[in-house]
């Protein structure tokens, strides 16, 4: 049998191994001329670049009041790249009046125009840039040119169209939203979608509710999740509808949302969604009970303090002890439970907001109650377990020491 | 004799083929999914998360063991992460100096009572602490159980959150890191289970108030190879399999997982040698079984750095155990091996964690030691000998510099222009004689596992003060 080298030898070394030698260093020199030769391409921009910002920060009230003609600078493009760079860096962090006035100066010296242009007529890369820079601006007439984006091929536009939609946050972009996804289903990652809308819609949730529910499959859970944000108490009797929901996550939207809803009304419901089979739909009505400070709900948050999940059972006890009522009975009735993890979590409530002390003094205080279930009580926090399980423990204990005869 | 090298030399020769055109394959891989992630970040808003109420709560686990050096300025980093919701416990895991008291004085720790349900094995407790300072810091105090497995499982039995996140108490976060890592997992939270993270060597670099000032390359050879090697792996090796959803081992100094997966697998293996990739790999063997649809993605740019070993003897010990830890998981999942219940990871993952990790050194040393055998005895031309030589040298060049040139067009933390000529040099001299001596580090690793050697053994570090002081 030929060796393998021989064989490739046959072949003749230029015909494979020197090939392959040479296009390896051919691509080791590639690449470091490639890293080389774009540091230094770098390097000369930015110094280029950082000279220029410093340029234009001197003028800059004169450059956005139109006092140097924005001629000087629209026509060259690296110049009007810094000004919109420097002008949207400012929208994002500036003052009502401040917005407004760098709006102006972007509408007046037509860089929106000129985003919206690109938007729309441009492809790829570019499109994406100029849907992130519209975004940015806010500006209401960028909605179109946003919605349009929605409508691209590839996902990384349609992702750019919609966060900058997100942005301006107005009912406009929520409706161009929903119409679009009425239109197309789920064609975007969930979270982008959920974003937006919870920006969108915050002033006019009710917007939701018609395509929470017409929509289908997941694009239902990622509304019913975007209801649960943004609802308000105006929208409780529109959230009744969903409390017997078939989807796990819409009733849980609807537990969230019920937090805002009217106290009467929210307390019932939540009642009803307590004992619901799916345990995140418990949490979040355990959650939202605690939310309303009812201490109507004590007996649903301590049915809550025995659940079967260790979730539940966490925000249970802590809703029970942000509560503004007296702690003794409601410790009592945690003791009452029988429930050693239901137990463990509210002590651990009670320390972790620093109520240990004063449950402590409040029961050697506390006149009302018998003296001796007090100090059982008492004991029970100090010791963090039942006493029938401490009892039950010390005769174990008894048993195993005792020599077996 | 002649006819047994030969047949050696065909093995070696489709073996080394093989193993370079997956690199290759990843490489390119990549190249592409690097490229796209950095356009998708242009319209990202991570500041929106900070306040977002999608964000689900997370609770960070630590292990801490004879940390007493560097434990504030690690925790003090934990504390100062970008996250809405979080909780943050150390676990002081027996530790035979004072990590306790220096976080009881810098915390202001008092003892509690907390949830701690022990669903998971570990050691006994020997107390629970919250910071007066900040209630989000719970500390743990526990016997040894011996492994960073048995402590993170104590860590896991007191979380309070639906994702517990699991760093090194050695290693420093970026402040935005866990929002990065947590983007794929609100994006889908019903598919994404679990993220990796990437992990960066923090050796070199300067720490401020248990921040990142300033990234530097380390001065040490050794360490500066250390680099090129996590960015191979990580950039290179864990984007490529992330994006085909076989991503084997989350780094266990920085990944996220959901609670209740990691719960009902019964946390880590406190006997496992390499608990990230054990974890993981139950993790997979756990959801294909129950045929549930799911992805484990890899982020890469949500950084951890971490202190790697100075010294030979210190790489040597880790990168043994690591070999260790490879064949303690894969031995037990060799029942999943090319069964289509287990899809890629039983076709693809584990086969290619078998056949180029596992018996790598193997293989490597064996080819070594047979073609120059047959070079010698003049079964093979040695001029051929030395273009197969200089081959491998240049191709193997070509996948270090490729992770340079990935970093350089992604991330770009290394930007004095020192530091880059020092990164690509080193790409041209890592092949000798390190690569030999991290083929015999690995070969040891295995045979001290198969004489039943699985002790471990502390690495010597300097601690974050100390790159403080640097």
């Amino acid at each position: 049998m030929e060796s393998i080298f021989e064989q490739l030898r046959r072949l003749g070394p230029a015909a494979f191994l020197l090939k392959a030698i040479v296009a390896a260093i051919l691509a080791d020199a590639l690449f470091l001329a490639f890293i080389l030769l774009r540091r230094w391409y770098r390097k000369r921009y930015f110094a280029k670049r950082d000279a220029r910002v410093f340029e234009l920060r001197q003028n800059w009230d004169k450059l956005i009041s139109g006092e140097i003609p924005y001629d000087t600078w629209r026509s060259k493009p690296f110049d009007r790249r810094i000004v919109e760079t420097i002008a949207l860096d400012a929208l994002d962090a500036a003052t009502a009046e401040e917005s407004a006035r760098l709006l102006k100066f972007l509408r007046k010296s037509g860089l929106i125009e000129k985003r919206i242009y690109e938007a729309r007529k441009l492809t790829g890369w570019r499109r994406m840039r100029a849907l992130v820079a519209l975004g940015q601006t806010r500006a209401l007439e960028g909605i179109y040119a946003l919605a349009q984006g929605l409508r691209d091929r590839d996902l990384e536009i349609r992702l750019a169209a919609l966060r900058g939609l997100g942005r301006t946050a107005c009912p406009e972009a929520a409706q161009e939203i929903l119409a679009w996804v009425g239109e197309r289903g789920l064609c975007v990652p969930a979270l982008p979608l959920q974003s937006a809308l919870i920006q969108c819609c915050a002033e006019r949730p009710q917007l939701l509710i018609p395509y929470v529910q017409h929509a289908k499959g997941q694009l239902r859970e990622v509304l019913g999740r975007v209801l649960g944000e943004v609802a308000t108490p105006s929208l409780s009797l529109d959230l009744l509808q969903f409390v017997g929901d078939d989807l796990d996550e819409l009733r849980a939207a609807a537990a969230r949302a019920m937090s805002h809803a009217e106290r009467g009304l929210a307390f019932d419901v939540l009642n009803e969604l307590v004992g619901d089979a799916v345990w995140f739909v418990r949490l979040r009505a355990i959650v939202s009970l605690g939310e309303l400070c009812e201490p109507r709900a004590i007996p649903d948050l301590l049915r809550g303090l025995t659940d079967s999940h260790r979730l539940v059972r966490l925000r249970a006890a802590e809703a029970v002890v942000k509560l503004a009522v007296p702690m003794v009975p409601v410790f009592q009735k945690v003791v009452g439970t029988q429930d050693r993890y239901g137990l463990q979590a509210y002590l651990t409530a009670v320390e972790n907001a620093g109520l240990r002390e004063k449950l402590e003094a409040e029961l050697q205080a506390d006149a009302g109650g018998s003296s001796d279930e007090n100090e059982r009580l008492l004991k029970i926090l100090q010791s963090g377990v039942l006493l029938e399980e401490a009892a039950l423990a010390a005769v174990s204990g008894a048993e195993k020491s005792t020599p077996r005869s | 004799m002649s006819r047994f090298l030969d047949l050696l030399n065909h093995a070696v020769f489709w073996y080394y083929l093989a193993c370079n055109l997956s690199y290759l394959a990843m490489l390119i891989i990549a190249l592409k999914t690097s490229a796209a992630h950095q356009r998708r970040l242009q319209s990202y808003r991570l500041d929106w998360f900070k306040a977002s109420p999608l964000a689900p709560p997370i609770t960070i686990i630590a292990p801490a063991l004879n940390e007493e050096k560097s434990i504030r300025v690690a925790v003090r980093n934990l504390l100062d992460l970008d996250y809405p919701q979080l909780e943050i416990i150390v676990v002081n895991d027996g530790s035979l100096d004072h990590t306790l008291d220096e976080m009881r004085d810098e915390f202001r720790l008092r003892p509690v009572r907390a949830v701690y349900i022990p669903d998971a094995k570990c050691a006994p407790l020997r107390g629970l602490y919250r910071s007066e300072l900040n209630p989000s810091l719970l500390v743990i105090d526990k016997e040894s159980g011996g492994s960073k497995a048995d402590a993170v499982n104590a860590g896991l039995n007191a979380a309070t959150s639906p994702y517990i996140c699991i760093v090194d108490s050695d290693s420093v976060l970026e402040r935005d890191a866990l929002l990065r890592i947590m983007v794929p997992i609100m994006s889908d939270p019903k598919r994404v289970v679990a993220v990796g993270g990437i992990i960066r060597v923090l050796n070199g670099s300067e720490i401020e108030g248990g921040h990142l000032k300033h990234v530097r390359l380390p001065r040490k050879s050794i360490e500066v190879i250390q680099v090129i090697e996590y960015l191979r792996a990580f950039l290179i090796g864990r984007e490529a399999w992330g994006q085909g959803n076989m991503l084997t081992i989350i780094s266990g100094a920085f990944g996220v997982f959901r609670t209740d997966l990691v719960r009902a697998v019964g946390g880590y293996r406190s006997s496992a040698i390499g608990e990230d990739f054990d974890l993981v790999t139950r993790l997979h063997r756990y959801l294909l079984e129950k045929g549930v649809d799911y992805h484990i993605p890899f982020v890469p740019d949500p950084m951890c750095w971490t202190e790697v070993p100075s010294d030979l003897r210190s790489l040597g010990r880790q990168r043994a155990r690591w070999q260790k830890g490879l064949l303690d998981v894969l031995w037990p999942s060799r029942d999943m091996l090319f069964r289509p219940r287990y899809g890629r990871i039983g076709c693809f993952a584990l086969p290619y964690l078998w056949l180029f990790e596992l018996f790598a050194p193997v293989i490597e040393i064996a080819g070594i030691v047979t073609i120059a055998l047959a070079a010698c005895l003049g079964v093979l031309s040695r001029e051929f000998f030395l273009q197969f030589l200089l081959f491998g040298y240049a191709f193997a060049t070509v996948i270090s510099i490729g992770s340079v040139l990935l970093e350089e067009i992604t991330y770009k933390r290394y930007n004095d222009w020192q530091d880059v000529v020092r990164l690509v040099s080193y790409c041209f001299l890592e092949h000798f004689p390190y690569r030999q001596l991290h083929m015999i580090w690995r070969l040891q690793g295995l045979w001290q596992y198969l004489r039943g050697d699985v002790t471990w053994k502390p690495l010597k570090r300097k601690g974050l003060a100390s790159s403080q002081a640097r």
